[in-house]
């Protein structure tokens, strides 16, 4: 059975300030949703919000992933169940290698998440499955030739010193790796220029397919020219205000956004 | 007399009864009790109004309570603590050229290699440096790089020194494999005095490695005072690495000093883990022109831990270099002054000085300051100096959290991640695997057994340094494979 996201009458606020306000939005394994509006309307904090980001508060409402209620989950736990966000402005931790890091990640992600209980065993350690580093190797070797990714990357810090572009496509590498059932992507497309984007929208058409559910977070409707969305959301003042199919963004990419601006809306302003 | 020395607390008494014991010549009797005389005499540092209060602590600490003196027993033997400390040294017997053990007052064990000795290498314990080498001995000891009057403790040390180092290296000796040395503490309400002299003459150069630890259990504090004084003759390097992992019932007071001919450089390595409180000073004279210095330093503090670091880059001769680079974490309710001073003498034309600290702060309960400091007397120097103090970040925790991460284990990515630059630059392997374990360890919680980690984390590291392992520039054959990763 494909797995789903479903997000049911979703609130959320930073600092005490709304900013998501009643979402509702299902996305299933196979298929593909762009989440378009404005800035501020609410689209990487629903993004945010879905990975378990504590810097959000969940006012109301639920998400629920491969049937259970993931609210309560910690980040690393929903990461395990097989969520994943790109994210739009990746962290850089300096000291840490790339290829440290991601081992660590898919060893976590394959090991999935622990029985509910068991995540925090008193000090003692449990056993854990590790990658063989030729295995890896081998692994990350066919995703970087895949994103055309500089082959010194895998020794450097993660996303220190890295130029935007290659930030973006580390982000989508990590998640060709790491081979969630839904992935998020929070305006990957932002800050690439053209042969970036089509390097980026290749790789991810790549991983298209019954086992990868895909909400693709964007400002434009260009990104979708390439990864062409089975639906379109488009979201104003923290809701879901239109749903439709791939034709929805090219209606936008005419009209703009503000036809769709909900009565008594006020101009939005940056999330 | 002797009875003064058998007794707790130091005294004038003493002070004789241990040079008559030693059948000390006369200059350094007079020279113990110049140092007695100031130490009388010189109040305690007590650092600043509103700093952290660590040194009016050390003021307090009751020195009076101590035995001056705790001579080795007889027979030689090593208790196991030690053995096994030895057994487990930054550098193995198959590694090094010599050894000095130091045992509270007394040095129990030097070995120097054959070769060394051949080549006119002196190694030997301060005492027989004294007899044997005594020009040399009075002319540098507490002289020029450590004076005694540096302030109060270092008086008392002068005075009190027992045991000691004594390092010669000729013109021109370069000795690879590093020499180490041990200083041992084992017995509580005991004060054991280090003092290390080195001399590279000319052109020479030597690794050496210097271990502070201790071995007895209980709350009845001791002290370590150490004392190291380095002198770099024309063209000469000295790599010198310290790493201070004393018991929490032990307090110690440290003073490393180095002064400089033309074109010489030191390098010092220094790491602090233990101890329940430690003063620590380090400096650099570069007096020679084209003299160099480095200092890397890593610190990581916890429970009710106190650290004062103070460092000083004191640029004389023309066109000297020093670079200091200190990373500490602080964990619990601990506490860490940093004081770090660039001095450009007036005259010192075209120095190069970089001081820079960081501190990542583990606890809403611990606390750090960091004061660094710039005088400049002269008008071509490139000098930069600066500090940070700050936490784990939130959004760094959350992006690996978000790869699948567990919170524990990627707090402790992020705080190896920050100590890693300065790791980077050290250049004792064991000493580099030493620190990464005990971050390992002080980081609290844990999913993952943590020899897993180490394991993983030294396994990458290996490959990471052997380019030929992570290169994907190169396809490498299947035999090459099973050779850089045995499975």
């Amino acid at each position: 059975m494909a797995s789903e996201l479903v997000i049911k009458n979703l609130h959320a606020s930073i600092e005490g300030k709304p900013i998501l306000r009643g979402v509702d939005l299902v996305v299933r394994q196979g298929e593909v949703h762009a989440l378009m509006g404005p800035n501020g309307s609410g689209k990487s904090t629903l993004a945010n919000v879905i990975m378990g980001n504590p810097k959000y508060e969940v006012t109301d409402g639920e998400i629920w992933f491969k049937g259970e209620n993931i609210l309560e989950y910690s980040p690393d736990r929903r990461a395990r169940m097989g969520l994943f966000l790109a994210f739009q402005y990746p962290m850089a931790i300096p000291g840490v290698s790339v290829a440290n890091f991601l081992r660590r990640a898919l060893e976590a992600v394959r090991e999935g998440p622990r029985p509910i209980g068991e995540e925090n065993p008193s000090g003692r350690p449990a056993p854990r499955k590790t990658i063989p580093p030729s295995e890896f190797r081998n692994l990350l070797r066919e995703k970087m030739k895949l994103l055309k990714v500089d082959n010194s990357f895998i020794n450097r810090s993660i996303n220190d010193g890295f130029s935007g572009g290659e930030k973006k496509r580390a982000e989508i590498l990590q998640m060709a790796l790491l081979e969630p059932e839904i992935a998020m992507m929070d305006e990957t497309d932002s800050g690439l220029d053209i042969d970036a984007l089509k390097i980026v929208s290749d790789s991810v058409n790549a991983l298209r397919g019954p086992k990868l559910g895909l909400l693709v977070i964007t400002h434009y409707q260009r990104i979708l020219n390439y990864i062409v969305p089975d639906f379109v959301h488009v979201m104003f003042d923290g809701r879901i205000v239109r749903s439709g199919g791939k034709e929805l963004a090219l209606e936008l990419e005419e009209r703009g956004y503000e036809w769709l601006r909900p009565e008594g809306s006020e101009v939005a302003v940056n999330d | 007399m002797t009875e003064a020395l058998a007794t707790t607390g130091f005294s004038r008494e003493a002070v004789i009864a241990l040079s008559r014991r030693k059948g000390e010549p006369e200059w350094m009797l007079q020279k113990r009790l110049e140092a007695w005389e100031i130490y009388e005499q010189t109040p305690a540092p007590l650092g600043r109004r509103g700093d952290l209060g660590t040194l009016q602590r050390l003021a307090r600490f009751h020195f009076q309570e101590l035995r001056p003196y705790l001579p080795a027993d007889g027979d030689g033997a090593l208790p196991a603590s030690i053995e096994e400390g030895l057994r487990d040294a930054l550098v193995g017997a198959a590694e090094r050229s010599g050894l000095v053990l130091q045992r509270n007052s007394s040095v129990v064990r030097v070995e120097l290699s054959e070769e060394l000795k051949s080549r006119g290498v002196i190694l030997t314990d301060l005492d027989t440096a004294v007899r044997e080498h005594g020009d040399l001995v009075q002319r540098y000891f507490m002289t020029q790089a450590v004076p005694l009057a540096t302030d109060k403790y270092t008086a008392l040390h002068a005075a009190f020194w027992s045991g000691g180092i004594f390092l010669y290296i000729p013109s021109g000796v370069e000795i690879e494999e590093p020499i180490l040395a041990q200083i041992w503490l084992d017995a509580p309400a005991a004060a054991a005095f280090a003092h290390t002299l080195i001399i590279a003459d000319e052109l020479s150069s030597a690794r050496y490695v210097e271990e502070y630890a201790s071995a007895f259990e209980g709350e009845q504090p001791s002290l370590l005072s150490a004392v190291v004084e380095v002198f770099t003759k024309n063209g000469a390097r000295i790599e010198y690495t310290s790493l201070q992992d004393l018991g929490r019932n032990v307090w110690s007071v440290m003073h490393k000093n180095s002064i400089h001919e033309a074109d010489s450089s030191v390098s010092w390595v220094m790491a602090d883990l233990g101890s329940r409180l430690t003063f620590s000073n380090i400096g650099s004279n570069l007096i020679g022109n084209g003299s160099a210095t480095e200092l890397v330093g890593v610190f990581f503090s916890d429970q009710d831990q106190r650290f004062v670091i103070k460092s000083l880059s004191n640029h004389v001769g023309l066109s000297t270099n020093a670079e200091t680079l200190v990373h500490g974490a602080l964990a619990d309710e601990s506490r860490v002054e940093f004081d770090g001073m660039i001095r450009v003498q007036p005259g010192a034309q075209q120095t190069a000085s970089f001081l820079s600290e960081h501190n990542l702060l583990l606890s809403k309960h611990c606390r750090a300051e960091a004061i660094p400091g710039l005088e400049i007397g002269a008008n071509e120097v490139s000098a930069s100096h600066g500090a940070t103090t700050g936490q784990v970040d939130e959004e760094q925790l959350f992006y690996l959290m978000a790869r699948g991460l567990p919170k524990d284990e990627a707090e402790r990515i992020i705080v190896q991640g920050f100590f890693e630059p300065v790791l980077q630059r050290i250049t004792l392997d064991s000493l580099r695997s030493r620190l990464r374990r005990n971050i390992v360890r002080r980081m609290r919680g844990g999913h993952e057994s943590e020899a897993d980690w180490i394991e993983a984390q030294e396994r990458w590291e290996i490959e990471g340094v052997d380019e030929g392992a992570v290169s994907f520039d190169r396809p490498s054959s299947e035999e090459e494979e099973i050779r850089l990763l045995p499975e």
